[in-house]
């Protein structure tokens, strides 16, 4: 059983700052776009709360990571403006790497990357109808390291970044994202290591937008609901429009892991909205 | 019109120091190398982000524009991508 772990988590920034002062100088900048969104600012004690909980969340998926004994993480996530900007946007791209690297803060990251496993997934990719980009080189950023703070904080297995765009205008559906999911798993069904794989992102939130502060949570709920019933495939058939309007664009990275996990039920889920920007949420699903 | 030139500008802010450098110590002349209407010139040297928005920048690209605001030079923002 070579795909034995399988989990989701946000990458929300503000999770790996400090309660109390980086939160709120992080969050003056969003309020300069809208700055009603103000208003719910939660206590120092509500943000403390907030970082407690997001680390017994990604406590949890994490345990069920190291229960898997992965050799290899493949981390699935959008590029932010790091890598990829408006002259060359990819709507799926694979690290041909040899290592990755990337800072948060005062947090440096460094793993080697699974060149081999996504020359493969590239390769099954083109004979399959999925014509991937890629690249040799790429810069980590939030989207992959503040999950990997808490999931993987020493390198002691290969990640292998793959981007979705989420982002960019026009993004792949979620349909699209689900058949990517389905293609990897494939390979990882058939790979000689165990191979693991995360997807960061959300939940819902409308960075960089006048909409900043909304948290469609109902939304969210479903999701959530949905991927604990096991129904996830049903997801790919929600329409760009309904993901979008709620703010969960970036649940297109998640999308291609609920391709991976199939029918499988999420075993494991987390929820909390951060009350400035983000739904918190978190998944494992248990392959085996 | 295309607001490719608004969004490498803003990238370049966010991602080469040099252009970061150059833009603190005269905006006006690093603007000169993008392709600008006047109105993009006017919002860049203006250093709205919600106005940026407006002419075609990308929101998350157009919070860089505050890199440049001395009330921001040291906001941990800047200290993660």
């Amino acid at each position: 059983m070579p795909f034995v772990a399988a989990v989701a988590a946000s990458h929300a920034p503000n999770i790996l700052l400090e309660p109390g002062a980086e939160w709120d100088e992080f969050m003056v900048l969003h309020y300069r776009m809208a700055p009603q969104a103000a208003a719910s600012k939660p206590s120092l004690e509500a943000q403390q709360k907030l970082r407690r909980d997001a680390e017994k969340a990604y406590a949890a998926l994490r345990a069920d990571l190291e229960t898997a004994r992965p050799d290899v993480l493949i981390v699935v996530a959008n590029d932010q403006f790091v890598n990829f900007a408006f002259n060359n946007i990819p709507t799926f791209f694979v690290t041909l790497a040899d290592e990755v690297k990337g800072q948060f803060t005062r947090h440096k990251f460094h793993y080697r990357n699974h060149k081999e496993l996504g020359r493969t997934i590239l390769k099954a990719g083109i004979d399959r109808g999925i014509d991937f980009s890629f690249g040799e080189y790429v810069e980590l950023q939030h989207t992959q390291v503040v999950p990997l703070y808490f999931l993987l904080p020493e390198p002691k297995i290969p990640i292998l970044p793959i981007y979705v765009n989420t982002w960019v205008d026009p993004i792949p559906t979620p349909r699209r994202c689900y058949q990517v999911g389905e293609l990897i798993r494939k390979v990882a069904d058939g790979w000689k290591e165990r191979v693991a794989i995360l997807a960061t992102g959300g939940l819902s939130h409308f960075p960089g937008s006048p909409r900043i502060g909304e948290i469609d949570t109902q939304f969210d709920h479903r999701l959530l609901e949905i991927l604990r019933e096991g129904k996830g495939r049903s997801l790919a058939d929600y329409s760009l429009e309904e993901i979008c309007q709620a703010g969960d664009s970036e649940f297109l990275n998640w999308m291609v892991v609920v391709g991976a996990v199939g029918d499988a039920k999420a075993s494991a889920t987390f929820y909390m909205p951060d009350h400035v920007a983000t739904g918190w949420g978190f998944v494992s699903w248990k392959i085996q | 019109m295309s607001s490719y030139h608004l969004n490498r500008f803003l990238f370049d802010l966010k991602m080469n120091d040099q252009t970061l450098q150059q833009a603190l110590a005269d905006l006006g002349g690093v603007l000169n190398h993008y392709e600008l209407t006047p109105e993009e010139r006017e919002a860049l040297k203006a250093g709205d982000p919600r106005r940026l928005r407006q002419l075609g920048a990308h929101g998350m690209l157009a919070l860089y524009i505050m890199r440049l605001n001395p009330e921001f030079r040291t906001n941990v923002y800047w200290t993660q991508k």
